[in-house]
């Protein structure tokens, strides 16, 4: 995984955190759709918010087990990334 | 059960997930040859465990039947009641093209007792290894008794009223009384049943304190109920789903109507008091037939709560005979959960599956690995015993004092 999280990094935390297939292209094509609609509900983005903040040993602002798109989550956590860095 | 505005319980479906089965089909054929597939416990962890003998679902890959993004959040219990679901409605014949324009008119109940052990334990290890960060957020709701009823109503679309019977082991058989009173009020359909997974080395450890708890290592003489070599029961996983369906939304829709829910009755008389649950049962037998209108001589055969330990089988040989009067010591009675082992709550939802595959087969299954009665009771054992049925009364006891009843009745086409 690069500093900054991509849709890739995004879909495969999303099977690993919430047991979902998810095409990162559709993530890509799709950023300001709702994570509901890709299948991913609140207890799992929380899941994919620990798991990140595992790797990345930097806690995560509280908004973002809040963000409810791909495009609002991944501005949030890679600017966190880029100022934690 | 019947209510005046014409309503009646009936089922039209049935799922099943049992050590001797993962298909009604196979649990049937198993059950009427009287197999027994108790067997020493494999389950990783277990091994070493004071308890040898259970009950194991084997050959069960839930990743063939339920999508990863459930798997991923629920435990092995709610793996079987997702399965076991999704068979009842594929037997039912009802798709989502049946309710989708009304999703409120299918509900949920299941009950549970011994919730998600395996997930539980799991999470549990990784707190106390590598720490708080390292659980997963879906321990928030895998282990919980009510995780199955949620998932399948969630999975399904299923909007109509969900609930989840915590009543021991006899929820099984209340769950389904649930299922047919809100049929009666108003619901099209329930999906209804119970499953367990208490095989994993956590829950093992939790039922070690059972007295009853069966430690044999033969798998043939660790579960004997009604025999003068009694010496507890076998725990075993899995359990069976129905769908309980208002007849006339049923026969609408053109579906199998299998059996009506016609009569329950619960009681309670607390923990391992089993001199005092011949009276609880007994109560509990008469209850449900007055419900069924149906009176002791109607009753064709008996699926006995069998748990193998001398007292309660005493007391439950009593309650049969205090019930059903002279009746009582001349109805075929079988136990076939001594040839799977007790699934709990999923225990005796197994027995009214069993009971509603015996009377479209007029067979009465045997009770396996049982040979000896020393109770005045006409058990059926070594084969079937073919038999014209069209009423069944199962019985369930809890560990911790619930005894119920349930009536189940067969349905002749075109009735109402």
């Amino acid at each position: 995984m690069t500093d900054q999280l991509t849709y890739q990094d995004l879909a495969a935390l999303m099977k690993k955190g919430a047991g979902l297939t998810v095409d990162p292209d559709a993530l890509e094509r799709r950023p300001e759709g709702e994570f509901a609609e890709f299948g991913l509900d609140s207890l799992g983005l929380l899941g994919v918010v620990g798991e990140l903040e595992n790797r990345h040993e930097l806690a995560m602002p509280p908004e973002a087990d809040k963000c409810r798109t791909p495009k609002e989550f991944l501005e949030l956590v890679n600017a966190q990334l880029a100022a934690g860095v | 059960m019947s209510a005046r505005t014409g309503r009646r319980p009936v089922i039209t479906g049935i799922g099943v997930l049992a050590p001797n089965g993962t298909s009604a089909e196979t649990f049937w054929k198993s059950t009427v040859e009287g197999v027994s597939v108790l067997d020493r416990i494999t389950r990783e962890g277990c091994e070493d465990m004071p308890l040898r003998v259970a009950g194991q679902v084997r050959d069960f890959d839930p990743a063939d039947l339920i999508e990863e993004r459930y798997l991923a959040q629920t435990d092995r219990f709610s793996h079987f009641a997702l399965a076991a679901a999704q068979a009842a409605l594929t037997d039912a014949r009802l798709g989502r093209s049946d309710y989708e324009d009304d999703p409120y008119s299918i509900g949920v109940v299941t009950a549970a007792g011994s919730g998600g052990g395996e997930f539980g334990q799991r999470e549990l290890q990784r707190l106390w290894g590598p720490g708080p960060r390292a659980v997963g957020p879906y321990q928030s709701i895998a282990w919980f008794y009510a995780a199955s009823t949620g998932q399948i109503s969630i999975r399904g679309g299923f909007k109509g009223p969900c609930g989840v019977v915590a009543s021991d082991e006899a929820g099984g058989l209340d769950a389904l009384r649930h299922a047919a009173a809100t049929v009666l009020r108003g619901t099209d359909a329930v999906v209804a049943g119970a499953a367990e997974a208490p095989l994993a080395p956590y829950s093992v450890v939790c039922q070690l304190g059972y007295e009853g708890l069966s430690l044999r290592e033969e798998p043939d003489r660790a579960y004997r109920p009604f025999t003068s070599s009694a010496c507890g029961f076998v725990p075993a996983e899995g359990g069976a789903v129905v769908l309980v369906e208002d007849e006339r939304a049923a026969r609408r829709r053109g579906a199998p109507v299998r059996a009506e829910v016609a009569g329950h009755a619960t009681t309670f008389t607390g923990e391992a008091r089993w001199a005092a649950s011949r009276d609880g049962l007994a109560h509990a037998v008469r209850g449900a037939l007055a419900e069924a209108r149906c009176a002791p001589e109607e009753i064709d055969v008996v699926f006995a709560d069998a748990l193998g330990i001398p007292e309660a089988d005493r007391a439950e040989a009593l309650a049969i005979a205090d019930a059903l009067g002279r009746h009582g010591t001349r109805v075929p009675v079988t136990a076939p959960k001594t040839g799977i082992g007790r699934a709990y709550c999923g225990g005796p939802v197994l027995d009214v599956a069993a009971a509603v595959l015996a009377m479209e087969h007029g067979a009465v299954p045997p009770t396996p690995n049982v040979f000896d009665v020393c109770h005045d009771l006409d058990v059926v054992m070594g084969r079937a015993r073919a038999s014209e049925l069209r009423t069944a009364l199962v019985l369930s006891r809890g560990l911790m004092g619930s005894n119920s009843a349930l009536v189940v009745r067969r349905v002749e086409d075109g009735t109402s």
